[in-house]
């Protein structure tokens, strides 16, 4: 990697105002700046995978090695589980969980969530810019499709697309009806910003802190449900019947380091995504818990995975101090109007360029010597906060106390002094794909959230992520409901993880590794230590 | 690097670690299992509640182990407990605004035995002033409570050190989720829904 400008010389040169603030020339080749500079086209990162359902598909190297792994489990394993029985078993205790718990239950279905951490522990609690809903005049659902399908470079899936935006304003009078507060004029209209790579003002958002805001909510309308809530409960292992019906998982609860064997009906998956495997060596804006656990297990089971060799890196997570490395900088602040700086001074992207574009450009100045270095060693951009401050005065209080409340832990105030900010892995672009019900295609598998795929082709827009969750979140709950009356499964099986172990042997690959992952390594914890 | 590295006790174990870490790297850095009370690692999920003692300070504060960057000679333990919600109630239940207030004391019959000591306040990670919004929750001021829980993680540690065993982060948040369910009713969605109910809108997909 090429030399930077010195932190202290970038401010300075950033204090004198020296560089040009125009917008820069537009990038006439976006493929090119794509190509050259986005993460998912480095060199050596795809390998094509060998067994499994997308055989023979391109696939990044640390997803596959945990894809093409032997399970956490065998038989021996369940002797003396504790059992368990429900109609329907909910992974994930983030909003698309949560929303299809919410759903189900309402419809008499007896649910169980059962999650890794504690209920509301997700990337649904992180998220900040907002959720995406055409509720303006001037805008429309057919506009929302337009803009999710071009900034996905044309490879969404039409039919779910379709729904996602055709719901969206509806998602949003649940939500309220829920309990959940959104930012309002004097006049109660629901306020909008606009997102990166869009054509109309769609995002509708509670301050920077959306995410928070709509968690709060969910959890607490959980709590008041009937669902029944394992918490410290990752799943190592889905059950089949004898059909190769998903028919329920096997669980490890931390808190009793013992399994439990959940007999159900139909299993929603909605573990979320991949960030902690921190891909490419990038820091995460993503949970802790958010080690790609849902593909393996779907996928392992014959799911079927889309686009898995593409990932969003977010154009401006946190660079300095270094422990704050990866924590999200909402792109509201960028559709407020804040600028990207290069150490230079000088503007390098249109900054509401779609976020992959956006994403290429700040690594193209960091790699040719305008990005800047701290004495840590990390690099980045400038986000400049101060002028958006001071061209709007308060709007940094009004619309981004989150920011602010960053600025504080870091002894950093935005307002007089520009954020340093590098691409941060934010979100799995691809995932385990489904119908408009969240169906898998596996039977009685669904799929929603971040762990499915379809929705946001190579790239996601702003506010799409909770609208998704949500929409989907609600539609496969609805549809996993209509099961509950039928006969039950006769056979809880882990055959299929035979099967596997067969499989890799036969490709030659090595079972050394074994998945889901479950937790990052640095936390220095396994569940057969 | 240039890192000093310093010393902090954490849960009772001397760890030597770079200054520049949060207490839960420094866990992690010092080969220790931490999983529990770990969460999104930003601030806003509040797993990672921590009691913190500072080096020639006798006060004790609770913080959360992520925003928590360690000190020389600091003492820090994770608090890792369930944060029991003993109330329930579902917002469908309220059927008119103008009951609100008198319901909202048969859900959370404690809030106005407040002894005013401010041990909620106090504990308070994020800076809330808690006792102040438990307050104008039990005169039914419910809106700007609510305002004030904006930044609120549901961390618990209010419920944890209130004498009557007022839940205030309950509380807080259910003055915000009645405001919203009575009280936002924005035209520019109901237009919308109006619209799509009409069936206005039509995807062309292609």
């Amino acid at each position: 990697m090429s030399e930077g400008i010195p932190r202290k010389m970038a401010l300075q040169n950033y204090f004198k105002g020296k560089g040009s603030r125009a917008l820069p020339p537009e990038e006439v080749d976006i493929a090119n700046l794509l190509e050259e500079y986005h993460p998912d086209y480095y060199e050596d990162t795809l390998v094509t995978l060998q067994t499994g359902p997308n055989k023979g598909e391109r696939c990044h190297k640390d997803l596959a090695a945990i894809l093409q792994a032997d399970a956490l489990i065998d038989d021996t394993d369940l002797a003396g589980a504790f059992v368990h029985e429900t109609d329907l078993l909910v992974i994930g205790g983030g909003g698309a969980g949560c929303a299809a718990a919410l759903a189900a239950a309402e419809n008499g279905a007896r649910v169980i969530l059962s999650t890794k951490l504690r209920l509301g522990d997700s990337n649904t609690v992180m998220a900040e810019g907002g959720i995406q809903a055409s509720i303006e005049s001037g805008d429309t659902p057919m506009m929302h499709y337009e803009d999710t399908l071009k900034s996905g470079h044309f490879r969404g899936e039409s039919r779910l697309i379709a729904a996602l935006v055709m719901d969206g304003p509806e998602v949003i009078r649940w939500l309220i009806q829920k309990g959940m507060q959104f930012d309002q004029n004097p006049f109660g209209d629901l306020l909008t910003r606009r997102a990166g790579g869009t054509s109309h003002d769609r995002v509708v958002y509670c301050r920077d802190y959306t995410g928070l805001e709509m968690m709060r909510v969910l959890r607490e309308a959980v709590r008041n449900g009937k669902t029944e809530v394992l918490e410290y409960s990752p799943v190592v292992e889905l059950l089949t019947n004898e059909t190769g019906h998903c028919a329920g998982a096997v669980i490890f609860s931390l808190d009793r380091a013992a399994y439990l064997l959940i007999k159900a009906r139909s299993v929603i998956m909605a573990t979320g995504g991949i960030g902690r495997l921190h891909l490419n060596g990038f820091p995460t804006s993503n949970h802790f818990g958010a080690t790609a656990d849902g593909l393996v297990l779907a996928y392992r089971l014959g799911a079927r995975l889309k686009d898995i060799d593409s990932f969003q890196y977010h154009p401006t997570g946190m660079a300095y101090p270094a422990s704050m490395a990866g924590s999200l900088i909402t792109e509201g602040v960028r559709s407020a109007g804040a600028h990207l700086l290069n150490g230079l001074g000088n503007r390098f992207i249109d900054e509401l360029k779609q976020r992959d574009c956006v994403t290429a450009a700040i690594l193209r100045e960091c790699a040719e010597g305008r990005g800047i270095v701290t004495d840590g060693g990390n690099r980045g951009v400038w986000l400049d906060t101060p002028t958006l401050e001071r061209e709007n005065p308060g709007i940094l209080e009004r619309r981004f106390p989150k920011l602010l409340q960053r600025g504080k832990i870091c002894n950093i105030d935005p307002a007089g002094e520009p954020m340093l900010v590098y691409p941060t892995l934010h979100y799995q672009n691809g995932g385990v794909e489904i119908d408009e019900n969240g169906s898998t295609t596996v039977p009685g598998l669904y799929a929603v959230g971040e762990v499915s795929g379809g929705i946001h082709g190579r790239n996601r827009i702003m506010g799409n992520a909770l609208l998704e969750i949500i929409c989907f979140g609600r539609r496969a709950g609805n549809k996993a409901s209509e099961t509950i009356h039928g006969r039950g499964h006769k056979k809880f099986t882990i055959e299929h993880t035979k099967n596997l172990s067969r499989e890799l042997t036969n490709a030659g690959l090595s079972m050394e590794i074994k998945s889901p992952t479950l937790f990052p390594d640095y936390a220095n914890f396994g569940i057969k230590q | 690097m240039g890192d000093r590295d310093i010393t902090v006790n954490i849960n009772g174990k001397d760890i030597t670690v770079p200054a520049t870490m949060s207490a839960i790297q420094a866990v992690w850095h010092a080969g220790h299992p931490r999983v529990h009370g770990v969460g999104c690692l930003e601030g806003v999920c509040g797993a990672c509640k921590v009691f913190v003692r500072r080096a020639g300070r006798s006060i004790i504060t609770t913080e959360l182990g992520c925003q928590t960057m360690v000190e020389d000679g600091m003492q820090i333990i994770f608090l890792v407990f369930p944060t029991p919600n003993h109330h329930t109630y579902q917002l469908d239940d309220f059927k008119n605004s103008w009951d609100t207030q008198a319901q909202f004391h048969q859900i959370f019959p404690e809030a106005a035995h407040c002894r005013h000591c401010g041990g909620c306040t106090k504990s308070c990670p994020v800076e809330i002033d808690v006792e102040h919004g438990v307050n104008l929750a039990t005169e039914g001021k419910f809106r700007e409570a609510g305002e004030l829980f904006l930044e609120c993680v549901m961390c618990g540690l209010c419920l944890t050190s209130c004498p009557e065993e007022i839940t205030p982060n309950h509380v807080g948040l259910f003055c915000r989720r009645i405001t919203a369910y009575f009280h936002i009713r924005p035209s520019n969605l109901i237009n919308r829904l109006e619209e799509i109910r009409k069936g206005e809108y039509r995807i062309v997909e292609g």
